[in-house]
C-alpha cells in the first residue's frame, strides 16, 4: 500500500540519519495538518490525505536552517517540479532536500486537470494516466467557448474575488520578497472586487513560466474562480514554441529569460515576422 | 509625436479623437522615428493613439500592458527594432517573447490578443507605421468590447 | 528541528475557519489554511490569512498597569488583583450590587465568558453582565429566541450549498463573512437565485439576481409587502402553518394593511419587484434568509426579526436541510459568549435569571446564592441619566470605539469609581481604566469558540503570551480565588465539562469529542452526534410563533440642518474596531485611513471630490475623514466604516435604542457634511 511504503521509507531515512526530518502530512485528534516528523516513530501518523502542497512550506522550514540540515519531503508530481522552480530562483537548495516521490492516483489527476501526476522518480504508488481535458466542463466553459462569451465568464468569476490573497499565498512559486501586487501604484489597494487586469492578471503573468499547474491557488479561492485554467493556455504555448515546462527540468532556465538564439522559438533562432497583425487561430486547450 | 505627461490620463488625451483608445509604446531608435515621420506627412491615419517613447522595447514589460488596459486604453501597441539589430543586444528578444505572452493571457480571458501589436523593425518608413496604426484600429473593433456593463460595477478603463 | 505546525481557529469572523499556525522558536512565523477544515475547506479570507501578524506586535501589553496621576505604572499580579478585587467589592459594599456590571468578551473563548459571568454573578452578587452581541445580534436573540424557541442559526453553513433561493436582508457578507460568501457563490453555481435587499450597492449586492435598492431602515414595510402578496396570492404554506405554527390569524390582519404599494411608498422599491421577490421565495423549493446588522442595528431591530421569521414560517421555508433563517453571527465567538450566558437576563443556554428553578440549580451546582432580578444591558446602563453603575470589569472589549456616541460613553467611564479592562492591545477604553490587565489573545490558549452555525470548535495553543500577559482563564481564575470562590480549574477542558453539566444544549461537548470538526449545538449527551439543523421535527419552544412586527422609521430622520442618512458598517480588510487589524501591516497596507462613502450627486453639490477631506457631523460629535466619492452608497446616504479610531463613526452615532434588546441604531442616524480640503494627492 501506498502509505505504508512512504511510511517504510521516511521511517528509513531517520533511522539511517539520512535526513533530519520528513515533512509530510500527520493526522490526530485535531485533523491532518504539515509535520516536520523528526524520529522513526512518529512516523506511525503521516498520512497523504487531503492533497496539499508542501513545497511553500519546504521553504520556511529551510529558511533558517543550518547548512548540513537535511530534510526529505513527501512529493507529489506537483510539489516536486515547484520545489524544482524554487531551486533555479535561489530560493532553496535541491542538494539539501531528499524527495519521496508519490504518484497520485487518476480520481486525483481528474480533479486536479492534472497532465502529469507523477513525479520524476516515483518511490510509491503508481503512475496514473494523465486527465483528459477534452472531458472538463470548466475548461470548455472558461477556454472554449467564443470570445465574447469568454471574457463574460472570467469577468464574472472575477467579480467575485474577495481579495483574500489565497491565490498568491498559496502558490508554491510565488516567492518574492516585495510583491508588486501590494503596491498602490501598480494595483490599487483597500478595494474590492481588485481589478481584474491589475491584479489578477498581473499575478498569472508573473508566474506564467514558473506555473507547475499543481492548482493550490484554485484550491485556496474561497470564491471557486478557476484560476488554474488561466495559466494553462500559456504554458501550452510554452512547450509548444520552447518545449518547456516547467519543473521538469533541474537546470533550464525559463525560456522568457533568454534570446531567440540560446531559446529559440519552434527552433527557429530568429522568426522573420514583423508584426503581430496577421490574425491565427487560437486553440487555447491544446 | 511628444510623448505623454503623466499628469494627464489616457482618457483626457483622446477626448474626441476619432478611433479606438491606442497607447503605443516604441524605442526612439526605429519604430519612434516612423511615428515621428508619419506625423510630419500628415499621413491619414485614425488619431486616437498617443506615444510614449522608451529607450529599449524590453523596458515595457507585460505589467505595463494590463496598467495601459486598466487605465482605458483598447488596445496597446509595442514597436521596437527589428528582430537582428536591437543596439542593447537583443534585448528585444526578450520583449517579443514577452509579449506573445502577454497576448496569450489576453486571449485566454476574451479581452482578445487582437488588441496588444507588436512590431518589430516598423518603420523607418511613416508609410509603415500608419498602416499598422490602420490595421490595428480595425482589428480593435472586431473584438468584444471593454466597456462596463450598466448593472455591474466591474472596472476595465475606469 | 522544523517549526511545529499548530491547528486552529480564526480569531475574526463568525465563520470560524480552521487556520494552521506556523510556530518556530516560540514565535509564529506563518498562517495558513486548514486543508480539511469542514466549513472553509482550505480557503481564508484576506484577514485569516493574516491573522498571524498582530500576536508578536510590540505594542502587546505585557504587564498589570495601574494608573496614578494620569499615567500607566506597571505592577505585579498579585497587587493588581487584589486592588480589583477590592475596588469591586468595595463599590458593592456601598452602592449594592446593581452598581457593578461586567463585559465579557465575543471575542474569548466559552471556557472564559464562562467563568467571567459567574464570577459577576457568585462573586459580586450581580447580573450585569453584557457583551458586544447588545450592539449586533440582540434582537436576533430576542426575537428568534422568542418566535421559535431558538435565537440561532438554523442550519449549517454547508447548507447555502443545495438551496434554491437566497434571500440575503441587510447583509454584506462578500466583505464581512467571505469564505461562507463563498458557500452561497457555490449555491449561485448551481442555480440559486440570490436576492440581496440593502440601502447600498454592495459587493454582495453587485453579485447578486436581483438587488432591492431600499430606504434605510424600512425592512419591515418591504417584508410585510412581500407576505401580504405570498397571502394574497395563496402561496402561503398552509399545513406548514397549520400543523408547526400559531398566532397566524394575528399575522393575517396585519398584514391586510400592507399591499405591495403601501410598502412601496415607504422603502422605496417597485411594487413588482416586491411581488417578483416575494414569489420566487414563497415558490423555491428551499430557501435561506441571510440577515445580519442591516436589520438589527436598528431601533426597531428586534421588531425586524420577527418580519424576518414571519416570513420563514409563512412559506414553510424552515426546519429542515436548505430552508432556514440564518443570522450570521460577526464576532468569532459572539454565538458562544451568548450561550454561555454573558447577558443580563439569562444563565448558560439561555435559561432565565428570573426562574425560580433555574437559579436553584444553578446555585445547586455553584454553592452560592445568585441574584434574583435581572441585570442591566450595557447600553441601557450608559444612556441612562442616572445610570447606577458606578464600577465596571471589561473583558475584551472596546466600548469607546464600539458603543454609540462615543461622546457620552467616554463621559460614563471616566466617570465611574472604577474600570478595569482587560486586553492584548491598548484601546481607547483601556485608556480610561484604572487598572489594565495584559492577556492572551486567540494564539496564545486553549479553549473553545463557537461560530455562527453553532459549531463548537477547539482552539489549540501554539505559544506563550508575551511578557507577563495571562489568558483569560488564568486570570479569572486568580480573581475568582481572590473573592474566595473556589475557582480551581486546572485547564480550560474541565471548565468545559462543567458547563456540559449545566447547559443541555452542551451537553454532550468535551474536547474528547471536538476533534476536529467540532459539533453543533445542541448536542445534548455524549452519544448525540450534534445537531446541525434546528426545529427539523417540532420548534424549540413547540410551534413556531407569529409576532407581529411593529415598523417604527429610524429615530433621527433627515432634516434641513442635518440632511443625510449616515449609515455606518465594516469593510472587508479590517475587524471591528481596529484593535488587532490596524496592527497588521498586510491589512495597514491595504487600507491605512479612514474614509466615509458620499454619493456623487451630494458630493457634487457640495463641492466635494474623491479624496477631500470633509467634515462630517452629526448631533453627537464630527470627524475629519477623507470621501470617496463611489455611487455604491445612494442620494442622500453616506456610509463610513467603524474601524478608525482616529476618525471614529462611533462619534458620531446615535444611541437610540431598541426597546427590547437595546441594540443601538447604528445604520441610520442623520449627519451633514462639508469640505475641509483639496485632496493631498493632486
Amino acid at each position: 500500500m501506498t502509505l505504508d511504503t512512504v511510511r517504510k521509507i521516511a521511517r528509513d531515512l531517520l533511522e539511517r540519519n539520512t535526513v533530519k526530518g520528513v515533512l509530510g502530512l500527520a493526522a490526530d485528534d485535531a485533523g491532518v495538518m504539515p509535520r516536520v516528523f523528526d524520529t522513526p516513530n512518529a512516523v506511525a501518523v503521516l498520512v497523504l490525505e487531503p492533497k496539499w502542497v508542501l513545497a511553500k512550506i519546504t521553504m520556511t522550514v529551510m529558511a533558517r536552517e543550518p547548512d548540513d540540515y537535511r530534510l526529505a519531503v513527501v512529493c507529489r508530481g506537483c510539489d516536486e517540479r515547484a520545489l524544482i522552480e524554487l531551486g533555479k530562483r535561489n530560493r532553496i537548495d535541491p542538494g539539501r532536500l531528499h524527495l519521496i516521490g508519490v504518484a497520485c492516483s487518476e480520481a486525483q489527476a481528474k480533479q486536479c486537470l492534472c497532465q502529469r501526476p507523477w513525479p520524476s522518480r516515483v518511490d510509491a504508488g503508481e503512475k496514473a494516466v494523465g486527465a483528459d481535458l477534452s472531458q472538463s466542463e470548466t475548461i470548455r466553459q472558461y477556454l472554449g467557448a467564443d470570445r465574447p462569451v469568454r471574457l463574460e465568464r472570467w469577468r464574472e468569476a472575477f467579480s467575485r474575488c474577495i481579495k483574500c490573497y489565497g491565490c498568491r499565498n498559496a502558490c508554491p512559486v510565488c516567492a518574492c520578497d516585495t510583491c508588486k501586487l501590494e503596491q498602490d501604484v501598480w494595483a490599487k489597494q483597500g478595494e474590492i472586487a481588485p481589478d481584474m487586469l491589475t491584479f489578477h492578471l498581473m499575478r498569472s503573468m508573473h508566474v506564467a513560466d514558473a506555473c507547475v499547474a499543481c492548482g493550490a491557488c484554485q484550491d485556496a479561492c474561497p470564491v471557486g474562480i478557476p484560476l488554474l485554467l488561466l495559466q494553462l493556455p500559456m504554458r501550452n504555448v510554452l512547450r509548444r514554441s520552447y518545449n518547456y515546462e516547467a519543473g521538469t527540468e533541474t537546470e533550464r532556465l525559463s525560456p522568457l529569460l533568454s534570446n531567440y538564439i540560446d531559446e529559440p522559438s519552434h527552433g527557429i533562432s530568429i522568426p522573420n515576422w514583423t508584426d503581430s497583425l496577421e490574425e491565427k487561430p487560437w486553440d487555447l486547450i491544446s | 509625436m511628444k510623448a505623454c505627461t503623466t499628469e494627464k490620463t489616457l482618457q483626457e488625451r483622446t477626448r474626441g479623437t476619432a478611433g479606438p483608445k491606442i497607447l503605443v509604446f516604441s524605442c526612439r531608435w526605429c519604430s519612434g522615428i516612423g511615428a515621428d515621420d508619419a506625423g510630419r506627412k500628415r499621413l491619414s491615419m485614425p488619431t486616437g493613439f498617443r506615444c510614449v517613447e522608451v529607450e529599449c522595447i524590453a523596458s515595457i514589460d507585460p505589467d505595463i500592458i494590463l496598467k495601459a488596459f486598466s487605465e482605458g486604453a483598447e488596445g496597446v501597441a509595442v514597436f521596437g527594432c527589428h528582430l537582428g539589430g536591437c543596439r542593447y543586444n537583443r534585448a528585444n528578444h526578450a520583449a517579443a517573447k514577452r509579449m506573445a505572452m502577454a497576448a496569450t493571457l489576453l486571449e485566454t480571458v476574451g479581452i482578445g490578443a487582437g488588441r496588444l501589436l507588436t512590431s518589430f523593425g516598423t518603420a523607418h518608413e511613416g508609410y509603415q507605421f500608419a498602416e499598422l496604426m490602420r490595421r490595428f484600429s480595425q482589428r480593435i473593433e472586431t473584438l468584444p468590447t471593454l466597456t462596463r456593463k450598466e448593472a455591474r460595477d466591474w472596472r476595465l478603463g475606469g | 528541528m522544523g517549526p511545529d505546525f499548530v491547528k486552529t481557529i480564526c480569531p475574526y469572523c463568525g465563520t470560524g475557519c480552521g487556520l494552521i499556525l506556523a510556530v518556530r522558536d516560540g514565535r509564529v512565523v506563518g498562517c495558513s489554511p486548514d486543508r480539511g477544515h469542514p466549513v472553509s475547506k482550505g480557503a481564508l479570507c484576506i484577514k485569516g490569512w493574516t491573522a498571524g501578524e498582530f500576536i508578536h506586535h510590540p505594542e502587546r501589553l505585557t504587564a498589570p498597569l495601574l494608573k496614578k496621576d494620569g499615567r500607566f505604572h506597571e505592577i505585579s499580579w498579585d497587587e493588581a488583583i487584589d486592588l480589583l478585587v477590592a475596588r469591586l467589592r468595595e463599590t458593592v459594599g456601598r452602592y449594592g450590587p446593581r452598581a457593578v456590571g461586567g463585559l465579557c468578551s465575543a471575542r474569548c473563548t466559552n471556557e472564559e465568558n464562562y467563568l467571567f459571568q459567574k464570577l459577576i454573578r457568585i462573586g459580586l452578587g450581580s447580573n450585569n453582565v453584557d457583551h458586544c452581541a447588545r450592539l449586533c445580534h440582540g434582537p436576533t436573540v430576542a426575537a428568534m429566541g422568542h418566535a421559535l424557541g431558538s435565537g440561532a442559526m438554523t442550519n449549517p453553513i454547508a447548507d447555502f450549498a443545495g438551496t434554491n433561493f437566497i434571500l440575503a436582508v441587510g447583509s454584506n457578507a462578500a466583505e464581512t463573512f467571505p469564505v461562507a460568501m463563498g458557500e452561497l457563490y457555490r449555491a449561485r453555481e448551481k442555480g440559486a437565485q440570490l436576492v440581496v435587499i440593502d440601502p447600498r450597492t454592495t459587493e454582495m449586492a453587485k453579485n447578486a439576481d436581483l438587488h432591492l435598492p431600499l430606504q434605510p431602515g424600512t425592512d419591515i414595510p418591504l417584508l410585510s409587502g412581500m407576505m401580504h402578496h405570498i397571502l394574497s396570492s395563496g402561496l402561503e404554506n398552509r399545513a406548514f402553518i397549520e400543523q408547526r405554527t400559531e398566532g397566524f390569524s394575528e399575522l393575517a390582519a396585519y398584514l391586510d394593511a400592507w399591499p405591495p404599494e403601501r410598502a412601496a411608498q415607504i422603502c422605496g422599491v417597485a411594487p413588482e419587484l416586491i411581488r417578483h421577490v416575494a414569489e420566487a421565495y414563497a415558490q423555491a423549493p428551499s430557501a435561506m434568509i441571510v440577515f445580519c446588522m442591516g436589520i438589527t442595528q436598528h431601533a426597531c431591530g428586534t421588531a425586524n426579526v420577527y418580519a424576518v421569521c414571519d416570513l420563514a414560517l409563512l412559506c414553510g421555508q424552515v426546519g429542515r436541510p436548505h430552508a432556514g433563517i440564518c443570522p450570521l453571527r460577526g464576532q468569532c465567538n459572539v454565538q458562544g459568549a451568548c450561550d454561555m450566558g454573558g447577558l443580563p437576563d439569562v444563565l448558560p443556554g439561555y435559561q432565565k435569571v428570573e426562574d425560580d428553578w433555574v437559579r436553584m440549580r444553578f446555585e445547586a451546582h455553584w454553592g452560592a446564592a445568585l441574584p434574583k432580578e435581572a441585570g442591566m444591558t450595557v447600553t441601557a446602563a450608559m444612556a441612562a441619566d442616572d445610570s447606577p453603575i458606578r464600577a465596571a470589569y471589561v473583558m475584551g472589549e472596546n466600548p469607546v470605539m464600539s458603543d454609540p456616541d462615543s461622546r457620552h460613553t467616554i463621559e460614563f467611564l471616566e466617570n465611574l469609581d472604577f474600570l478595569v479592562v482587560q486586553d492584548i492591545f491598548h484601546t481607547d477604553t483601556t485608556r480610561l481604566a484604572n487598572l489594565v490587565l495584559p492577556a492572551a489573545c486567540f494564539a496564545e490558549k486553549e479553549g473553545t469558540f463557537t461560530n455562527t452555525e453553532r459549531r463548537v470548535q477547539r482552539l489549540r495553543k501554539a505559544v506563550q503570551p508575551p511578557g507577563s500577559a495571562l489568558d483569560d482563564l488564568t486570570i479569572l481564575c486568580r480573581v475568582g480565588r481572590a473573592m474566595g470562590l473556589d475557582f480551581n480549574y486546572a485547564d480550560s477542558a474541565v471548565v468545559m465539562d462543567e458547563i456540559a453539566s449545566l447547559t443541555p444544549s452542551y451537553g454532550g461537548i468535551c474536547y474528547r469529542r471536538l476533534q476536529y470538526k467540532g459539533l453543533h449545538w445542541p448536542c445534548t449527551d455524549f452519544d448525540h452526534p450534534g445537531t446541525a439543523v434546528l426545529h427539523q421535527k417540532r420548534f424549540s419552544r413547540g410551534r413556531g410563533l407569529f409576532v407581529v412586527p411593529e415598523y417604527r422609521p429610524p429615530q433621527e430622520a433627515p432634516d434641513e440642518h442635518y440632511p443625510l442618512v449616515l449609515i455606518t458598517g465594516r469593510m472587508f480588510c479590517h475587524y471591528h474596531t481596529g484593535t488587532m487589524t490596524r496592527r497588521s501591516p498586510s491589512l495597514h497596507r491595504e487600507v491605512d485611513k479612514p474614509f466615509v462613502e458620499v454619493n456623487p450627486k451630494d458630493a457634487e453639490r457640495r463641492g466635494i471630490s474623491d479624496g477631500d477631506r470633509i467634515r462630517v457631523e452629526t448631533r453627537r460629535g464630527a470627524i475629519s475623514t477623507t470621501a470617496r466619492v463611489v455611487p455604491k452608497v445612494a442620494e442622500g446616504a453616506i456610509f463610513a466604516a467603524f474601524h478608525f479610531h482616529e476618525a471614529p463613526a462611533d462619534a458620531l452615532t446615535n444611541n437610540a435604542l431598541d426597546p427590547v434588546s437595546n441594540v443601538p441604531e447604528f445604520k441610520a442616524c442623520a449627519a451633514e457634511i462639508a469640505r475641509e480640503s483639496a485632496c493631498p494627492d493632486r
